[in-house]
């Protein structure tokens, strides 16, 4: 029996309205009107929590594009992967995180580009099996370790 | 109508989220302790390997041959599923879950002209943001539908979602079905309506009610027959699988407190233990389930399932009680209002056949805690059901650290993949 720690399916908690019981009669609280919910990261950022999975980024491809060792991806399977974007794909093996450019549709081709001159774009046929892992809506860069 | 969703080769599936390369190479997930085969993919299946085939046979059968073997990983499946059936209940909110991998729905209020495409939807949805392949089958009653899952499980030309909602799609469904296959059928009777000469599920739809009646005397079977004809008479809590036994209730208000469902829990528990002990068979996993009210949209929602596995099979109280409780722990969430929870337990086996591994309780304590049930059991059988109960059943449990964590620490899984969803040091790593 491993030690099961759910963290994916805990995404929105119900916030605790701390002042709204504290007058109960006389003066409605003027605070009353401008009660709001509190701002949560895990509500407000992450929109399909069903397809929500995180990566954390091991080397330097992506570098130019902010994206550095380290740093946390949030990947959203749901979204539909566009040109541009910053996905998460699986190549030789391993998950790779690139920009998909899909300007060379039309020729057969698509690449997945690194944001640093020391690496090489991907470069995938369209007879390959391949597909997008999930596209990354987020990273998350610590600055103190 | 109803719909039957399960998820295809679940464990195998799961395995294979994380591991895209393995998309067509055979794959198969050990049970506990990587004793045997429990999830073949589709690619292993044809290779011949049987479900329940032990590992090492596995090794000497098939030498040369590539297959990716996994130690059961019941974190991740749990995880994985849960999100499956979350998306489930946004689609349809009258549900049912009755195994990790498999949920019934009641689509009857469901608005929808066209439900084929409701499925054939509900299957790229998934697929889409869990990375797990569905099939739906949807009739107008539970067999009927469970008919419709196999087909939609083996003919990829309906798209993963089989839909029987006319006269002729039933006949032309149930006359391709052998009566074997049909759920509610077990093996026994199959076997004597072959010798009666009745293959398919059409040749056994098409008998004369009394002939039903007569041959089988069994409500069961003769309920089946009805429902093969197109009626609706299978209530819902007997789509538990048939080799477990389910103890589940809606409380009447909403449960918050931790506590309090312990004590249900507890309760549902102890009361799987004596079923077990009643009719002499012992569990190997215990499956805890909570979930809020789903027709409450005002209300936050959380519904999880999880599957626990016990060191050796047992029947004891006590243990089957800790298990259950530990169970309910890892998936409780605090800040939901709780309207339905049950324990389901699996695997069962006669008790004659259990053998103690190594590394359990020793025989001394295995033939205490026999005692105890045994006593336990005869004073309830004398003064009232729950005279005497486990302290865990009245009162909220005071320690999470026994025995059977330790137990776990020595268990089997060589071959066990990471948990990139729940444990932060597994997430996958991008290069």
């Amino acid at each position: 029996m491993a030690k099961v720690k759910i963290l994916g399916k805990e995404f929105s908690h119900p916030n605790e309205l701390k002042f709204a019981d504290a007058i109960k009669a006389g003066f409605p609280s003027p605070a009353e009107d401008y009660r709001h919910d509190g701002l949560d990261f895990n509500r407000d950022l992450i929109r399909h929590p069903e397809a929500t999975f995180y990566g954390r980024v091991d080397g330097d491809s992506m570098v130019e594009a902010g994206i550095s060792d380290g740093d946390l991806a949030v990947i959203d399977r749901a979204v539909e992967p566009a040109h541009g974007d910053v996905i998460v794909a699986y190549v030789n093996e391993e998950f790779t995180i690139k920009f998909l450019d899909l300007s060379h549709q039309k020729e057969g081709y698509i690449e997945l580009r690194p944001a640093n001159p020391k690496y090489q774009p991907i470069r995938i046929s369209a007879d390959d099996d391949f597909e997008v892992w999930g596209v990354v809506v987020w990273t998350i860069k610590p600055w103190k370790r | 109508m109803y719909g039957i969703i399960d998820c295809d080769n679940c464990y195998v599936s799961c395995e294979r989220v994380f591991r895209p390369d393995l998309k067509h190479t055979p794959v198969v997930v050990l049970s506990n302790n990587d004793g045997c085969v429990v999830a073949r993919s589709n690619e292993a299946k044809k290779l011949g390997i049987k479900a329940g085939m032990p590992f090492y046979q596995l090794q000497e059968k098939y030498p040369a041959q590539e297959i990716a073997v996994f130690s059961s990983n019941y974190e991740l499946y749990g995880e994985l599923t849960g999100r499956v059936v979350s998306l489930i209940r946004q689609e349809a909110p009258n549900y049912f879950r009755y195994s990790i991998d498999e949920c019934f729905v009641n689509l009857k209020k469901l608005e929808t002209p066209d439900l084929k495409q409701w499925g054939e939807q509900l299957h790229r949805k998934v697929q889409r943001y869990v990375g797990m392949p569905i099939s739906i089958g949807i009739a107008p009653n539970k067999t009927l539908a469970k008919v419709a899952s196999h087909f939609a499980k083996r003919y990829p030309g309906y798209r993963h979602c089989c839909l029987i909602d006319t006269e002729e799609k039933r006949e032309k469904a149930l006359k391709l079905f052998p009566v074997e296959d049909v759920w509610g059928i077990g093996r026994r009777y199959a076997a004597k309506l072959k010798a009666l000469g009745v293959q398919t599920a059409w040749d056994f739809a098409s008998q004369k009610a009394e002939w039903v009646r007569y041959t089988f005397h069994n409500v069961v079977i003769f309920r089946t027959w009805r429902e093969l004809n197109g009626e609706d008479c299978v209530p819902e809590e007997e789509m538990a699988k048939k080799k477990s036994i389910c103890t589940s209730r809606s409380f009447n208000g909403m449960i918050t407190d931790l506590a309090d469902l312990k004590t249900h829990i507890s309760n549902y528990a102890a009361r799987c233990a004596e079923k077990l002990r009643q009719e002499g068979s012992v569990a190997s996993v215990v499956c805890v389930f909570i979930r809020t009210n789903p027709f409450r949209e005002d209300l936050p929602q959380y519904e999880n399932f999880i599957e626990y596995p016990i060191f050796t099979a047992t029947n004891a109280t006590i243990t089957i009680v800790k298990a259950c409780t530990d169970a309910l722990e890892k998936i409780f969430r605090p800040g939901f209002q709780y309207k339905k929870a049950g324990v389901i337990v699996m695997q069962t086996s006669p008790e004659s056949a259990v053998q103690s591994t190594l590394f359990d309780i020793n025989d001394e304590q295995f033939d205490k805690l026999k005692k105890l049930d045994r006593v336990l059991d005869k004073i309830n059988k004398v003064n009232g059901s729950e005279t005497v109960v486990l302290g865990s059943q009245q009162y909220a449990l005071r320690s999470n650290k026994g025995k059977a964590e330790v137990f776990a620490n020595v268990i089997k899984h060589e071959f066990r993949s990471p948990n990139p969803t729940t444990r932060w040091n597994d997430i996958i790593r991008l290069k």
